[in-house]
């Protein structure tokens, strides 16, 4: 590998966004076969660092070669026609479609001047997704398909010239299941071995050790180190992304349980959820696990009023409530930290304050009047509080991932919410705001607040929970403490095979 | 697997370390956007005023600010509309039903304030109906301002039985002919409306509610904001504009015509994305939706002064609007990469 020339030399990138300096002289380097991780904290460079590469954005100094040819990438056609193939966490499908008419979308085979020969089209979707071992029927729509096997259709589409060279994959198992990751893990490997070099975005360490040959760890748009993954450790690495010692685990301070706040009596919801019974206590971090589709984010949504239940009750502090939309349920008390953030928690256009006051628009203002930086003055010591690398002016389009997670859990923090929902709080954020979030926890069950958390992360839920609830097919599957609770017993309850 | 630390992370930078560079370029960078408008209405007035002496004499100007006044008020319901990620194609229609039924009240030997009463709850009305439509029957506002604008217009025809209804009292007319020292009354209403609409969407929590709404409709309505009430007044303001201006149209022909108002939408869409408002929502200004008004106005106004054809005219404002709006999204990507 070391004898011939690398995939792919970046040299000397840089990158300024207004006011930001996003790279400053990165320096990467990919050879044939590599499985790179490429890693590092939010707001650390490395998705620039891609969107430079495919195209998606110009740098501002540096030289690309491939295959030890300089390189211009103006356009994501130059990149692709260098055989650069980048993968984004948000897929790019249309789901109306069939499996090969997406892989070969705009690229379909004709007869005739323009009339779609299916068969071949069909023939040569076999054939490839034969080549990759997948086992997926090319005539199926993709509407239908689970996330995994849309991620296979996306990296089938990615890999349909057989002139792709290098592919970048952003944070691809966000979203899978254990058994799904390991599938696209197997499909990683064979692709390395038929000399793909892979770009791999994670920020789950587990599988960098898994997968890994190579790592590259970047922080504040520079490039720190680059090596083999046999001379790193984990407590090593996340030191090089992160800067500072981390050294104890989930930092789980349990508080005093309190009285009960919320009570869910055998709530169902048609299609999503049946027989639900639980309470949370003030004080309680309630962890709820459960595989992809198994309910818990319509348990939520129904909790936080977003969504109508069909049967059952809700009582808070005892007595009952009926939601009719999010604002009774906040009325209530209660505050929702949804899954999406991008798509239900931020209005990306308008200011940090402005977002984190939005909820509470009616108690600021007097006649429906909103004194001059009220908004500021209410946004200002919670972004103190949660360290958002911002000021409450900038308009949130423009923060970090984590730095926006922040802002939504900001909302809550400005009001009296005392049952919190957090719908994947830590999805998608680098380790820093992780810690972050979890010494938020601390301080809300402290002041009595009740916590509902839904995670897919097991060691964040057996970590920082006091109880978890294990879901399954929209019933809740078994109830565990967390000190009893193993990751396999909660993943076997998850999979249904435990009661 | 996942470490954690205790102790305050020494490379954390504190809240305003890095932000003050950001925010200040971020600042300077958005009036600019705003500036493109206001530069190419003024280069607009030099070319007339070399083109033609008679552009730039006070006559003329305010001329041009009474035959905008119309087309600006109407633009400021629409930008409330697209703000919200919306579009209210029945503007014109509520301007003729509006301006009927004022009409009718009048001759009907209706006191004044009676009269302007019952055009503006017309108006008003005819908003709230489809921002209901909208919100609580689920329906694209292009599906039910379409259906409006046509409905209104058939109202306003049956009604008045295809005639216009002329001759009111001097004591109505005021409102389009008086002046306050040399400035048209109309200008003053205009001035009035863009001052107090300007005020509620920078300064009220329906003002705030507009942009989020046009921003994100979901993330809205999760951080527990009435969005179906709010999306409903929005429309309401739209009517309530569309009527304001009947009043003044009204009061300048000295005729409540049930065929007016016509293609008043496209105009006032026009003077709200020449003024730098997205149609996708949530981005854009008052001042801007004025700027804009203004310089579709001055155009007709050079136009005309110019002896060009009409028939020039309306390709020459085509050309404007489309090149106006390139600008502004040619500006905004430079600025987002």
């Amino acid at each position: 590998m070391s004898g011939r020339a690398p995939v792919l030399e970046m040299r000397g990138i840089s990158k300024t966004f207004p006011g930001v300096v996003a790279l400053d002289g990165v320096d990467f380097t990919l050879h044939a076969g590599d499985v790179h991780m490429l890693l590092g904290e939010n707001g650390a460079g490395k998705s620039t660092l891609m969107k430079i590469l495919s195209g998606a954005c110009g740098k501002d100094a540096g030289e690309i070669r491939v295959n030890g040819r300089p390189a211009a990438i103006d356009s994501p056609g130059d990149a692709l026609a260098l055989g650069i193939r980048v993968i984004y966490q948000e897929l790019n499908l249309v789901p109306q479609l069939s499996v090969a008419e997406n892989i070969f979308l705009g690229a379909a085979p004709t007869r005739w001047g323009g009339v779609v020969d299916w068969r071949t089209l069909y023939g040569n979707t076999s054939r490839l997704l034969g080549d990759l071992g997948m086992t997926l029927d090319p005539g199926a729509s993709v509407s239908r398909l689970g996330l995994a096997q849309r991620q296979m259709v996306e990296i089938a589409k990615a890999l349909n010239n057989s002139d792709a060279s290098i592919l970048v994959m952003d944070e691809p198992t966000s979203s899978l299941t254990s058994r799904e990751v390991a599938q696209l893990f197997s499909l990683i490997e064979r692709l390395s071995s038929r000399g793909v070099a892979i770009v791999y975005i994670t920020h789950r360490l587990d599988e960098v050790f898994r997968i890994g040959r190579r790592i590259t760890v970047m922080r504040d748009g520079r490039h720190i180190t680059t090596r083999p993954i046999a001379d790193v450790t984990v407590s090593e690495l996340v030191r090089l992304m992160a800067n500072r010692d981390l050294t104890e685990h989930f930092p789980k301070v349990r508080a005093e349980r309190g009285p009960e706040l919320l009570r869910v009596e055998r709530v169902s919801r048609r299609g999503a959820l049946t027989d639900i019974t639980f309470s949370l206590h003030a004080g309680e971090v309630l962890g709820i696990a459960g595989l992809l589709g198994a309910g818990r984010t319509e348990l939520a949504r129904v909790i936080a009023g977003a969504d109508r239940l069909h049967e059952g009750r809700l009582l808070v502090d005892g007595r009952e409530v009926r939601f009719r939309g999010p604002a009774d349920a906040i009325a209530r008390g209660i505050g929702l930290l949804p899954e999406d953030r991008k798509a239900q928690g931020l209005v990306a256009g308008l200011t940090v304050a402005r977002n984190i006051a939005l909820p509470h628009g009616r108690r600021l203002s007097r006649l429906g009047v909103l004194p001059r930086h009220c908004e500021v003055r209410v946004a200002k010591p919670i972004g103190e509080e949660l360290r958002v690398k911002a000021t409450p002016t900038q308009a949130v389009r423009l923060l970090s991932g984590g730095n926006q997670q922040k802002v939504v859990l900001g909302k809550w923090l400005a009001g009296d919410v005392r049952i919190f929902i957090f719908d994947e709080p830590t999805r998608g954020i680098d380790v820093g705001a992780k810690v972050e979030i979890y010494h938020l926890i601390n301080r809300l069950t402290a002041r009595g607040a009740g916590i509902i958390m839904i995670s897919s992360e097991l060691p964040e839920l057996l970590g920082m929970s006091d109880r978890i609830l294990v879901m399954h097919r929209g019933r809740i599957q078994t109830e565990i403490e967390a000190a009893d609770a193993t990751e396999e017993g909660v993943l076997a309850a998850a999979l249904g095979l435990a009661s | 697997m996942i470490i954690a630390s205790s102790a305050a992370p020494p490379g954390a930078r504190s809240v305003d370390a890095m932000a003050p560079p950001t925010s200040r370029a971020h600042r300077l960078l958005l009036p600019a956007r705003q500036f493109g408008t206001v530069i190419g209405l003024v280069a607009l007035c030099a070319v007339l005023w070399i083109l033609t002496p008679h552009f730039l004499t006070v006559s003329n100007l305010l001329n041009v600010a009474e035959q905008t006044s119309i087309n600006a008020i109407v633009a400021v319901g629409m930008t409330f509309v697209i703000l919200s990620a919306g579009i209210d194609l029945s503007v014109g229609s509520i301007v003729a039903i509006a301006g009927v039924v004022l009409g009718t009240a009048l001759q009907a030997g209706q006191p004044l304030v009676v009269a302007l009463a019952l055009g503006v709850a017309t108006g008003f009305a005819c908003g709230l109906a489809n921002g209901a439509l909208i919100s609580w029957g689920g329906l694209p506002p292009f599906i039910v301002t379409l259906g409006t604008m046509s409905i209104a217009r058939g109202a306003a025809l049956l009604f008045t039985e295809g005639r216009p209804i002329s001759g009111f009292d001097a004591g109505f007319r005021v409102l389009a002919t008086g002046r306050a020292g040399f400035v048209p009354a109309p200008v003053i209403v205009m001035g009035i409306v863009y001052a107090a609409a300007h005020f509620v969407l920078t300064r009220t929590t329906f003002g705030r509610y507009v942009y989020a709404i046009g921003g994100n409709e979901e993330a809205t309505r999760l951080s527990g904001v009435p969005v179906r009430f709010h999306k409903t007044m929005i429309y309401g303001v739209s009517g309530l504009m569309s009527a304001t201006a009947a009043v003044i149209l009204t009061a300048r022909l000295n005729s409540a015509q049930p065929i007016a108002g016509m293609m008043y939408e496209l105009d006032a869409i026009a003077a709200t994305v020449i003024g730098g408002t997205s149609l996708m929502g949530g981005d854009g200004t008052l001042g801007g939706t004025l700027v804009g008004a203004l310089i579709m106005g001055v155009l007709r106004n050079g136009l005309n002064l110019l002896g060009v054809s009409s028939f020039l005219q309306q390709i020459v404002i085509g050309g404007v609007i489309v090149v106006a709006v390139l600008l502004d999204t040619v500006l905004k990507r430079r600025n987002r990469t």
